[in-house]
């Protein structure tokens, strides 16, 4: 991977980290289903410079995260690994199946959408065992994963095109001068 | 912020659209299951009698204003078992975890509830 | 770069599968009636298996002990004891032994407050029907309450209560006594953290699985509703609670208070006191001491918990609490309180 790359998952990933920790700082009814405003930095990572560098940042994000917050191989950190994996696959399997059909918005959603699920099944699997619980919880997961996924698809958009227009505009600036 | 969301394809906003949908009708489906009762409350013309758990199986019998009435409760759910009444309609509701089951010639009313409390582990007292 | 992110990769495969096979604790929670209450068990155990069986077996043990001494069962030892009054010894079984031994015991402690010899009272009252006794049959009834009447020898493993009439009641101590035994069952059979509860009369071993200790909420004498069930929690671990009421059984009449706690001296209700709860290390001792300590009354009954070493809360019959310095650090008290 060229140096550029690597700045660039670095730098990412820190903004990844930057918001999820500021996430996780918010008070919150269900301690570990968050807005996932990191997942704007993965899909925009997906979206300019691929799978690969999406999925590093995703693992780089969780790993460090929790070793962070001192939750590093405990219940928190399989979910987060899990949903974080997930996520990131299922929008990359996406994109890979059509770059047209969904935008950002779309896949943010996919993205929530398998996150979440992930996370409630390794939850019922290895924590939780009853499935009266995990079953009645996940209409309500799956409206807020499409709420959630929905705005950070928005923003993941505008972030996108800003960048876009700012390489095109320095670009632009550099082919003037 | 509206430019982006004209950006979003045909796809996108479908999807976003029916998640939405399925996920509330699922979740009037499940309101059966919302308040889970563990608490039972047996109330004979308005008046509690009877207060206890759904975890522990027994038979309760219960004076109603016709006569005797025999509660049950077993694995988490509970029933009218017997009563003194015409229709039986009480009997016909059959085993609740939610909600209440109502003998209305015996004014026997039989509640769960989720008698949150409150973190605590076992009462003394 | 390739070579690293696979070894990284694997790694963090391993790592996961690792914290997969490392057990889980659950806590498991099962009520039963048993010696005519609700007792209720919890244990945290990572196998449901082993806290399923573990609960049986302490269920089995109380109802035994139970059957044992039921006073309002003709078959049970005590029910044989207090027929051989003023007769014969009877000889019981290793169980009822101690814990008449730890009744008489409790009695010499507490002078008396305590008596498990008050069982001709007991039976002049009656709190479902409203029934109180005149003040000449307790006058007569109560030369037979008295704790050295009762001749224990452990050898032969015989009670014998020395004169006719006298009556044993050990439902100041017989609940407490039965939770001690299910704790030392359900830690034999691999339970490392529980709590037993029968009828409030509660022990608590071990922590939860979130390391923390039990949170005990302590009944309000006068609660009007649901919202003010809980006047205060106490946290505890290793220790036991038991409280001791007058709202528990009692009738009012012409505008008095008729509760379930006699004082042994004067055979009717202990007058100082709305709740008393006490908390020390086993249940047979909480249960007997929070009865003598509610009718000693706040001065002398705090007097005594403070020399025994116990932890106490009492709401004296202003509804003023007054608590012992060990017990303060480990009570919440809820608002309004």
């Amino acid at each position: 991977m060229q140096l550029q790359d690597k700045y660039r998952v670095a730098i990412l990933s820190a903004y990844a980290l930057a918001l999820h920790g500021f996430e996780a700082m918010l008070p919150s009814p269900i301690p570990w289903l968050r807005v996932g405003l990191a997942n704007i930095i993965t899909l925009t990572a997906l979206l300019l410079f691929g799978f690969r560098t999406a999925m590093m940042i995703t693992l780089i994000r969780v790993i460090l995260g929790s070793l962070f917050t001192g939750t590093f191989l405990g219940p928190s950190f399989i979910l987060s690994l899990g949903g974080g994996v997930c996520g990131t696959c299922s929008m990359g399997v996406m994109l890979m199946m059509s770059r047209k059909l969904f935008g950002p918005v779309g896949l943010s959603i996919i993205g929530a959408l398998f996150h979440n699920a992930a996370q409630l099944f390794l939850a019922y699997w290895l924590f939780i065992q009853r499935i009266e619980a995990v079953l009645f919880v996940s209409p309500v997961i799956i409206l807020i994963g499409t709420l959630t996924g929905f705005m950070n698809g928005i923003v993941a958009d505008i972030l996108i095109k800003n960048l876009l227009k700012k390489e095109s505009d320095s670009l632009h600036n550099v082919a003037q001068a | 912020m509206k430019k982006a969301l004209r950006s979003t394809t045909i796809a996108d906003r479908t999807l976003c659209i029916v998640l939405i949908i399925v996920s509330c009708a699922a979740m009037f489906y499940s309101r059966e299951a919302l308040s889970q009762g563990t608490d039972v409350v047996i109330e004979v013309s308005g008046k509690a009698v009877y207060t206890t758990s759904l975890d522990t199986n027994r038979e309760i019998p219960v004076e109603g204003t016709q006569g005797r009435a025999i509660v049950e409760i077993r694995d988490g759910k509970v029933r009218m078992k017997e009563a003194r009444c015409d229709n039986h309609i009480c009997l016909k509701q059959g085993w609740i975890t939610q909600g209440t089951i109502v003998c209305l010639p015996n004014s026997i009313v039989i509640i769960t509830g989720s008698g949150s409390k409150k973190d605590v582990d076992a009462i003394t007292g | 770069m390739k070579k690293t992110s696979v070894l990284v990769l694997t790694f963090l495969i391993l790592a996961a599968i690792v914290s997969c096979s490392i057990q889980k604790d659950s806590v498991y929670k099962k009520s039963m009636p048993l010696m005519d209450t609700i007792v209720s068990i919890t244990v945290v155990s990572d196998s449901k298996e082993i806290a399923e069986k573990a609960m049986e077996e302490a269920f089995g043990k109380i109802d035994s002990f139970g059957y044992l001494i039921n006073f309002y069962s003709e078959k049970s030892e005590l029910s044989e004891i207090n027929r051989n009054a003023g007769i014969r010894k009877t000889r019981v079984s290793p169980e009822t032994l101690d814990v008449i031994e730890k009744a008489v015991l409790a009695s010499e402690k507490s002078l008396g407050a305590f008596d498990p010899s008050i069982g001709p009272i007991v039976k002049l009252w009656d709190f479902a029907d409203k029934k109180m006794p005149s003040e000449k049959e307790v006058t007569h009834a109560l030369p037979l309450v008295n704790y050295r009447d009762i001749i224990i020898d452990r050898n032969a493993s015989t009670v014998l209560l020395s004169k006719k009439g006298m009556m044993l009641d050990l439902g100041a101590i017989a609940k407490g006594y039965a939770a001690d035994m299910a704790v030392d069952s359900l830690i034999k059979k691999g339970i490392q953290s529980g709590l037993v509860s029968i009828a409030g009369d509660i022990r608590t071993f071990g922590l939860k699985p979130d390391k923390k200790p039990w949170t005990i909420g302590i009944k309000n004498p006068r609660q009007t509703g649901t919202k003010d069930e809980i006047i205060a929690m106490a946290r505890l671990t290793d220790k036991a609670i038991s409280t001791s009421g007058d709202y528990e059984r009692y009738f009012i009449t012409a505008g008095r208070r008729y509760h379930h706690i006699l004082d042994p001296k004067t055979g009717f209700p202990a007058e100082t006191c709305r709740s008393v709860s006490i908390v020390t290390d086993k249940a047979v001792d909480s249960d007997a001491f929070s009865t003598a300590i509610f009718v000693l009354g706040p001065d002398k009954g705090m007097k005594l918990a403070k020399d025994l070493g116990m932890g106490a809360l009492i709401i004296d019959s202003n509804g003023n609490m007054h608590t012992t310095d060990s017990l303060k650090e480990k009570l919440s008290f809820e608002k309004g309180s």
